[in-house]
């Protein structure tokens, strides 16, 4: 389903030149569940992000079901997001002044697919947070948050959701609920490259990547 | 449900950063609607008082000094001359004048133009107190004395009605409706006494011109004709020139044109206010711009999120864009209504202008130019802020 060929990326120029990825190149399959491990600065979120066309590469190659995505233009890179890969932060980035319901609904929004919420609800009580639906992200806790944002990357039906230290703002119990959830959204079928410094987190998907100074290590 | 439901509460939530946004842009509308409607107001205030003026042109008889001789002694000047002018001057005046008139203005309709009062003037006395008669035609007259007032009774009806000045008619203790001799033969009822107006007319009696001629014995005279045109562009000094010298034995003057010297007085001083106005408008746009700027930079946070769930740079672009119309929209109305009313408080206060009315078509300018300036100030901002790398719009600021 993806795959990275020789990627790597700069960041700055001269003095304050950094390699962030340094010719990576590994696989990913349909339906798998994927930890890319690493410590602070290994280049795990740069990689992410250009996975999800969130940031360009230097050079090398993405490639999502058999098409570049690394190459493409904006307009591309917005189908792309509006239906094949999603995200989940780690600071959440929910839109303060919108309900749960409406977050969740927003991707729905700019889609321009006939909007029913009944979907959006649906999502919200997989999540377990229907209750919550019309609540602001000010009143909602950390976990609640994060399961929100999950919803809100699971409207479009994507295949493939990139999350970000998605359990680095919580607590561990609560951490441990999410990654439920991962668990189970990812047996019916969701795949799932997750970004994390945490071992005992990654130990909870199917395969692990180390990460180290840009490279892949293992 | 769709985005721009969204988007209205969510502006909706935010009222206080929007009513902030709103402000400066009421501030610029509301100076530059203010400014102008206190000009409009002062000049319109300007042209009614111009109406006091009366006539634009006075024909008196012509009176020349003529150097007496006798066999090369000098004898010194004698002022020779009529003290009337015949009445069949009046129509030559009216074709001298409207056809200038037209002329210069490019009429074409048919019909008298100018307004032409001719006037004759006997000393004399009711009830032994001596008082001025004035033999004028009464509906020519009340045009060209735009600011009579009737304070009592009603106007001149027929040729036996006179009306009677505000201080004639408490010296001589006349009240309409009662009845008075002229040149002790022609009884004349009094149709109602005038307002005071502050000038000669309070002392006069005003009479048809036919009543008073033939009361008099002056068939076919007229003491002066004042003539009126009502348009600032009139050719007064060419007509007063034609009438010179075409009709003999008359001498036209042109009232001095005070209101010329004022009208471009106030000229001078309208272009100061509009300038002040573009100048107050340049630094409230600034304002806005600075407002909207910021704004957009503050959600750079908001679009990365939204651009990271689907949005297309058009999309964000409209959201900006919505955000702008309806700031800019409630700007221009708050701006009219602000405008209007701070030209009420100022226009008496400041430059003395007793009535200023709000001019309702400054209201969709107001409106085009709030919406105007807030989309221009949030275009470039939202512009730039959509083309930055969704990664980036997450790092903090």
């Amino acid at each position: 389903m993806l795959e990275i060929k020789n990627a790597s990326k700069v960041f700055g120029e001269g003095e304050t030149r950094i390699l962030a990825l340094d010719n990576i190149s590994l696989a990913v399959d349909k339906g798998s569940f994927v930890s890319i491990i690493g410590p602070s600065g290994s280049g795990k979120s740069t990689l992410l992000n250009v996975i999800g066309g969130l940031d360009y590469l230097t050079s090398g190659q993405v490639i999502l079901d058999g098409k570049r995505i690394d190459n493409m233009n904006e307009n591309s890179l917005v189908d792309i997001r509006r239906g094949r890969i999603a995200y989940v932060f780690q600071q959440y980035h929910l839109i303060p002044s919108l309900t749960a319901l409406e977050n969740v609904m927003l991707p729905l929004l700019f889609s321009g697919v006939p909007v029913n919420t009944d979907k959006a609800l649906d999502i919200l009580k997989r999540v377990g947070l229907r209750k919550r639906a019309e609540h602001r992200p000010g009143q909602l806790s950390g976990g609640e948050q994060q399961r929100v944002a999950i919803a809100r990357a699971l409207v479009n039906n994507p295949m493939l959701v990139l999350a970000d230290e998605p359990t680095g703002n919580m607590d561990q119990h609560t951490g441990c609920d999410i990654l439920n959830l991962f668990e189970e959204l990812n047996r019916d079928g969701l795949a799932i490259i997750m970004v994390t410094h945490n071992p005992a987190i990654a130990e909870r998907s199917m395969k692990i990547i180390s990460l180290c100074d840009g490279r892949i290590a293992n | 449900m769709n985005l721009y439901q969204i988007l209205t509460r969510c502006l909706w939530r935010r009222k206080k950063r929007v009513l902030f946004a709103v402000f400066g842009v009421v501030i610029g509308t509301m100076t530059v609607v203010g400014i102008f409607t206190i000009a409009r107001a002062g000049e319109d205030q300007m042209m009614e008082q111009l109406e006091k003026y009366g006539p634009n042109l006075t024909v008196i008889p012509a009176i020349s000094n003529v150097d007496v001789n006798l066999g090369g002694l000098s004898l010194g000047t004698l002022s020779v001359g009529e003290n009337y002018i015949s009445e069949t001057t009046i129509p030559v005046i009216r074709s001298i004048a409207d056809g200038a008139i037209r002329e210069k203005m490019g009429i074409t309709e048919k019909g008298d133009i100018a307004t032409i009062a001719p006037k004759l003037y006997i000393n004399s006395e009711v009830d032994g107190i001596p008082v001025m008669m004035v033999g004028v035609d009464p509906e020519e007259e009340s045009i060209v004395k735009s600011w009579w007032r009737v304070n009592e009774g009603e106007f001149i009806t027929g040729d036996d009605q006179v009306l009677v000045g505000a201080v004639a008619a408490e010296l001589l203790k006349i009240k309409s409706g009662e009845r008075v001799k002229l040149n002790n033969t022609k009884e004349v009822r009094v149709a109602g006494v005038l307002e005071e107006t502050g000038a000669n007319d309070d002392y006069q009696i005003f009479i048809p011109l036919e009543t008073l001629q033939s009361a008099f014995g002056k068939d076919g005279l007229i003491s002066s004709i004042d003539v009126r045109a009502l348009c600032n562009a009139c050719p007064v000094v060419m007509i007063a020139d034609s009438l010179n010298n075409r009709i003999p034995g008359v001498r036209a003057i042109a009232v001095k044109q005070v209101a010329s010297a004022e009208m471009e007085m106030m000229g001078r001083i309208n272009r100061f206010m509009v300038t002040l106005a573009g100048i107050t408008l340049a630094v409230g746009l600034f304002g806005v711009g600075n407002t909207m700027l910021r704004s957009v930079n503050e959600r750079i946070k908001d679009i990365g999120i939204m651009r990271a769930v689907g949005a297309s740079r058009n999309q964000i672009m409209s959201v900006f864009i919505f955000e702008a119309l309806v700031i800019g929209i409630m700007g221009g109305v708050f701006g009219y209504l602000a405008g209007t009313l701070l030209a009420y408080g100022l226009g008496p206060l400041i430059f003395g202008i007793s009535v200023v009315k709000p001019i309702l078509q400054y209201f969709p300018l107001s409106l085009g130019l709030a919406v105007a300036v807030a989309v221009t100030a949030t275009l470039y901002p939202a512009f730039r802020a959509a083309r930055v790398k969704v990664a980036d719009s997450f790092r903090s600021l």
